[in-house]
């Protein structure tokens, strides 16, 4: 056991965890998207982002792939942390608007507006599918070609490949077409549905749908606020 | 390589290391040392060595004289050169014919070739010894220095610089704890960028557990602009072999990789030939020297990627898998290649390790400021004199690295600023030029040392352009695996194009900062954490560079295409797209080229015909031959639609429901009505004479002008709804009070200026004979077609005197005369105008000014003149008329037409409006609002008498600020014109790239006289259309 300063408390972690599973441990959430506890970590998302070390040499590192360290200082609420985490999120939504795993971070870190030119390309290349294919379907199906701006994920030479068994997997653990945003303008902007208007998604569905659902079971925050807005939309 | 026994001690490599010194030592005869680094061979020094090969045969000096092929010397600006030993004379820029002289006169004859020597180029001094160019004078040069005196491929060349008596010194005396020891003492810091203390590093790699290690040397070097490195492995790989032994022997590794790029063949052929000499010479390999100390090294090659500069990428890439950057810890000093412990160092780092071994890590760290120690290679490209490598002690400072080595920026301009360390590293301002180069200032001034890249920019380099430059091969070059990077960088370099092409808010550049300091954060390895410098450092230091591009849509260095249009289009007073239209003519689309003039300009075939096409004088095509006839080119496409369908009926916004007035229906007021209806206002002018078009349909003649041309484009007004009521002179017929109580909005008062000067001639008043320009045009166009008398005098100070002279010719006068006080040079007319006034008889009497009316029983009977000279030029530039006493002359005539200047006719105003003494309407020159609230005016009656096209302009610009006066909208003033679209080029066939401007066909002189038919026929459309392939396109170049 090695001791880590925890958003100022010294806490005890086992030698081999990373950040991001000390944190787990005592209860600290960090939002996640390219990371799976059945895959080897990646960080390339930055959605896990903490702030390690102090003072003016204080940076930022990705807790799914940081390795505790004795006496490393993790803080994992910072300014700088939620700054950037919200740019991560815009930047994500302003490629993969339909994903609904994403328009939820949205609304989650209030991130209300994507302020960079839409693109409605889907994937956002967290790299899930091709770990999942290799990692655990012993697959190798798929993988990155090229790089920088002109990276994608596909099959060796555009063709479709003889490892593929069709099972499925990376579909499956897809952030961006697992679930599609249902919301009213996802296409377009953010949805920010489960914030601002009625949730959309019980039209579509028997049960609330948005994350509001999972953090606070009643979904009274939202049911306020449209009362809040009715009253003042009558008033006026 | 005669010696090829392997050595199998130290006392071996001794033996051979003097032996080879005895040889070079004892060398009596001539050595030709060229230099032949990639950058020499594409300058051409292999056609150099081939000519002074066949010349030494020629000669029979084969034994006499050798060549030595090194690799680069590091001036590359004075490629191929070389250096003739014992002598060490320096040769610049040789040329294969050179090769021969070379021989006998210098070698043969022991004579300098002087055109071959360096000359200062401000003292102007030829300098034969190298080391007497102040581009070598200056440095230091303790790695590089060694290029010039080996021939790479020779080991024992490199023996006899006692090369490999480092590693003797090593393997004999001195422990691995004490080389790492040493190391640390010296202060070197990593050459690669980051600057990471060598000596620790290695001592980190040392101490890390395990058996197998391995080092690795980065020859991944693929900043734009850089190439220390290649220079290095090319010139002299045996060094950096040296150094990566004695880092081996120090940290305990047995096997060792060369990381180079693919792109480098020459590099690669260089090492890989040295690697092969060492293993025969039994310096790579088992037990090495009988020493027990076993090393191997292997090259890797990589496929370009910048990332795999990048420790973990590079590691990631020699294991076979993508070269993507991993999470730092592990540090590969702890789990490296293949899992093991492993220290990377950079080519150049690497070469520094025998020097200090050799001489010690007290000499070394005399060397440089305190916290970075030893010399730094740069390589200084970009706007500099002198482009090269420089080798410097750390701590010079930039002035002297870009002047006293540089030798400053060419063509006498300004410096601007240096980026420093590639794609990553930043810009300093030039006003920084005394900031000493060590890594700690450098990154305390938003930039990083990086790997030595040193790219120059003068006044003429766009910095937000720099930065979209960096942003574009950093877009590219990005690994992809971090979202903030790929996206990052993609996003950053959106909004800076979207900035460099005028689309960007102030809102932008918030976000532009904002994501840049994510990225810098939130990235995991080097390049996504300096991918911002080139944003960062170039908002530190010329945030206003970016403001005039997003806010004037002007960018200060001319460089940005979308912003700063064609010199044409950004010399007409409407700002029409040239380039465009002319391109559209290339491409016979004459129908579109019309429709974007009218965009900006509704008078395309009038202006085809009167405009004086200020887009001509500033043609780039005249700076090496005739100017581009544009004015001829918009009058044919325009006539060629006329002619056919007419005009296409513009977009028009949503109609509105308020009125605007437009008080005269000249070429302003027309062009605001035409402005006006089309953001769909309802627009009526008012026009006191009988027909529309002021000036257009009075005072130029119709031979210049046809007045169906005119009636054409005044029709394609009225056809957006613009209503003309002719014979309605606001004042008489009407009151402006009348107008408000009307219900509009807004007045526009378009009067022009057609009231004209008085002489100031004594008797001038009540003579009979003395008639006014204007007036007189105004009749002749009005039908009044009898000649004013036979003999005329125009006493022309004005552009419509030609005009009065070419109409009397007309109707029939038999002597017309001009007579203006200054040379033809300064006529405000077109050339071909006044040719064309000579060719039909007019006299033209220049640098004469009238002196006295000659007259007899209340009639004019002639014109006394003098002669003057123009003396000092005033406030305004034009000198001063000097009358030459007794150069009086008589010209007879019996009618004297004054065209010297008009005046507004402003009677009709109220005396609310504030007047100028010069009779003109005072505006807001902003928003051409007069002092009385809703009414506007523009054109002449503001400005005094003015060309066509400005009126159109004052006309557009009134239009903007009337709309904005309705809508109770701010005013946002003049934007600078912009292209509307882009046009590819035209292909052109080798005649066409060889085509003249051809002249413009006249009607013949007789059947000029004895009509008003128009005399400028205008080009066909075939000939328009050569013509507009002539155009260079200026505007798409990049």
């Amino acid at each position: 056991m090695i001791t880590i300063r925890l958003n100022g408390a010294d806490v005890k972690v086992e030698e081999g965890w990373t950040i991001l599973e000390a944190c787990k441990f005592y209860g600290i959430a960090i939002p996640t998207l390219c990371y799976n506890e059945g895959l080897s970590p990646y960080g390339g998302c930055r959605l896990c982002l903490v702030e390690i070390g102090e003072g003016h040499r204080a940076k930022l590192a990705s807790s799914c792939t940081y390795p505790v360290e004795e006496g490393l200082a993790v803080h994992t609420d910072t300014k700088r942390v939620i700054e950037t985490r919200k740019m991560m999120i815009e930047l994500m939504l302003s490629i993969s608007p339909n994903s609904k795993v994403i328009q939820d971070l949205a609304s989650k870190f209030g991130v209300t507006k994507v302020r960079f030119k839409i693109r409605n390309e889907e994937c956002i290349l967290c790299g899930l599918c091709v770990r999942m294919c290799r990692e655990q379907m012993d697959g190798k199906a798929i993988g990155f070609q090229k790089r920088g701006y002109k990276r994608k994920i596909s099959t060796p030479f555009d063709i479709r490949s003889e490892e593929c068994r069709l099972c499925g997997g990376c579909i499956y653990i897809c952030p961006a077409c697992q679930l599609r945003c249902q919301g009213p303008e996802a296409d377009t902007a953010v949805c920010n549905a489960c914030l601002t208007m009625d949730p959309t998604c019980l039209d579509h569905y028997d049960e609330l749908q948005c994350w509001m659902y999972d953090a606070g079971r009643c979904g009274t925050c939202v049911r306020e606020k449209i009362e809040k807005e009715k009253t003042v939309s009558s008033k006026s | 390589m005669k010696n090829t026994r392997k050595m199998k001690s130290i006392n071996d490599l001794k033996r051979a290391i003097k032996t080879q010194i005895q040889k070079r030592k004892s060398k009596e005869e001539f050595i030709l040392t060229v230099s032949a680094g990639t950058c020499g061979r594409a300058r051409g020094s292999f056609k150099v060595i081939k000519a002074l090969k066949n010349a030494i045969k020629k000669e029979k000096l084969e034994n006499e004289v050798k060549i030595k092929v090194t690799g680069c010397h590091g001036f590359c600006e004075v490629e191929p050169n070389i250096i003739i030993h014992p002598h060490n004379i320096f040769y610049q820029k040789v040329d294969p014919k050179n090769a021969k002289d070379i021989i006998i006169q210098t070698i043969l004859n022991n004579k300098i070739i002087d055109e071959l020597l360096y000359s200062d180029p401000i003292t102007k001094e030829k300098i034969s010894q190298e080391n007497n160019i102040p581009f070598y004078k200056h440095q230091t040069r303790i790695i590089l220095g060694d290029n010039a005196l080996i021939d790479p491929t020779d080991i024992n060349d490199y023996l006899s610089i006692r090369g490999y008596s480092s590693l003797i010194k090593v393997l004999s005396e001195i422990s691995s704890e004490e080389v790492i020891n040493i190391v640390k003492q010296s202060g070197l810091r990593g050459r690669g960028g980051a600057g990471f203390h060598t000596g620790m590093k290695w001592e980190f790699a040392r101490k890390a557990n395990g058996n197998t290690k391995f080092i690795i040397c980065n020859a991944d070097e693929g900043d734009p602009g850089a190439y220390m490195d290649r220079s290095l492995l090319e010139g002299n790989p045996h060094r950096v072999l040296e150094g990566m032994l004695i880092g081996a022997y120090a940290i305990g590794a047995e096997e060792g990789y060369i990381y180079v790029r693919d792109e480098y063949p020459l590099a690669v052929k260089h090492v890989s030939l040295a690697i092969s000499q060492a293993k025969k010479l039994g310096l790579l390999g088992k037990n090495i020297l009988g020493t027990g100390f076993n090393f191997q090294i292997h090259i890797s090659k990589g496929a370009g990627a910048f990332v795999c500069g990048e420790e973990t990428a590079l590691i990631s890439s020699i294991q076979g898998k993508v070269g993507e950057p991993r999470q730092r810890p592990p540090f590969p000093a702890v789990k490296g290649l293949w899992g093991k412990p492993t220290n990377i160092n950079n080519v150049e780092t690497w070469a520094n390790i025998p020097v200090i071994i050799e001489k010690g890590a007290d000499w070394f760290s005399k060397i440089g400021t305190n916290g970075s120690k030893g010399t730094k290679i740069f390589s200084l490209v970009g706007k500099i004199n002198n482009t090269g490598l420089v080798e410097v002690p750390i701590g010079i400072t930039l002035r002297e690295i870009i002047y006293d080595i540089g030798g400053g920026i060419p063509g006498g301009k300004k410096l601007k600023a240096v980026q420093t360390g590639g794609p990553s590293g930043g810009c300093i301002p030039a006003k920084l030029l005394d900031l000493p180069v060590d890594y700690e200032r450098l990154a305390e001034a938003g930039s990083i040392m990086g790997s030595g890249g040193m790219i120059v920019t003068d006044e003429n380099t766009c910095m937000v352009d720099l930065a979209k430059y960096f942003l574009n091969f950093l877009r590219d070059e990005s690994c992809g695996k971090c979202l903030s990077c790929r996206e990052g960088i993609r996003r950053m370099w959106e909004i800076v194009t979207g900035i460099t092409e005028g689309r960007a808010t102030m809102e932008h550049l918030y976000i532009l900062e904002g994501l840049a300091r994510v990225v810098k954060d939130a990235s995991m390895c080097g390049l996504g954490q300096t991918a911002s410098n080139p944003v960062l450092s170039t908002l530190r230091y010329f945030r206003d560079e970016y403001k005039a591009h997003i806010i004037e849509k002007w960018c200060p260095a001319l460089v940005c295409k979308r912003l700063i249009p064609s010199p044409c289009q950004d010399a007409c007073p409407v700002g029409i797209d040239v380039p465009s239209y002319i391109a559209l003519i290339a491409w016979g689309k004459f129908n579109e080229a019309v429709d974007l003039i009218r965009e900006d300009n509704p008078f395309p075939a009038i202006c085809g015909r009167v405009c004086n096409h200020p887009c001509e004088l500033n043609c780039k095509m005249g700076e090496f031959d005739r100017p581009i006839a544009i004015h001829s080119l918009k009058r044919t496409c325009a006539d060629y639609v006329l002619k056919r369908e007419g005009y296409k009926l513009p977009s028009i916004q949503s109609k509105r429901e308020e009125k605007v007035a437009i008080i005269g229906s000249g070429p302003a007021g027309l062009t605001a009505a035409y402005y006006l209806a089309r953001l769909g206002y309802r627009t009526t002018v008012f026009e006191a004479l009988p027909v529309a078009g002021g000036m257009l349909s009075v005072g130029i003649p119709s031979y210049r002008l046809p007045r169906e041309i005119v009636k054409a484009e005044i029709d394609a007004i009225c056809d957006l709804g613009v209503e003309i009521k002719v014979n309605t002179a606001i004042g008489k017929d009407l009151s402006m009070d009348d107008l408000k109580q009307q219900g509009y909005k807004a007045i526009f008062i378009a009067t022009g200026a057609h009231r004209s000067l008085k002489l100031g001639l004594s008797g001038e008043d009540g003579l009979k004979g003395i008639i006014d320009c204007v007036a007189f045009l105004k009749d002749v166009n009005l039908g009044n077609q009898k000649k004013p008398g036979d003999k005329i005098v125009i006493i022309g100070d004005d552009y419509i005197s030609a005009d009065a002279a070419r109409v009397c010719k007309r109707l029939g006068s038999s002597e017309v005369n001009i007579i203006y006080g200054r040379s033809r040079k300064e006529m405000p007319l077109d050339d071909s105008e006044i040719d064309q006034a000579l060719d039909e008889g007019v006299k033209i009497h220049y640098l004469t000014i009238p002196n006295k009316i000659l007259s007899k029983e209340g009639k004019v009977t002639g014109l006394q003149c003098i002669h003057t000279q123009v003396g000092k030029a005033d406030s305004r530039g034009r000198g001063e008329l000097i009358p030459l006493e007794g150069s009086e002359f008589v010209i007879d005539a019996d009618t004297i037409i004054r065209a010297t200047g008009q005046v507004p006719d402003i009677a009709f105003l109220d005396r609310k409006f504030e007047i100028s003494r010069w009779n003109q309407i005072v505006v807001d020159p902003y928003t051409l609002q007069t002092n009385v609230s809703g009414v506007f005016a523009g054109g002449d009656v503001v400005t005094g008498p003015a060309t066509v096209i400005e009126a159109i302009a004052a006309g557009k610009k009134a239009a903007a600020s009337i709309d904005s006066y309705i809508k109770e909208k701010k005013f946002e003033g003049y934007k600078r014109p912009k292209p509307r679209m882009r046009i590819e080029p035209v292909k052109l066939t080798k005649e066409e790239e060889e085509l003249k401007r051809p002249e413009m066909p006249l009607l013949s002189i007789n059947k000029r006289l004895q009509s008003f038919a128009e005399v400028e026929l205008g080009y066909t459309e075939k000939m328009a259309i050569r013509e507009a392939k002539r155009c260079r396109r200026c505007d798409i170049e990049e």
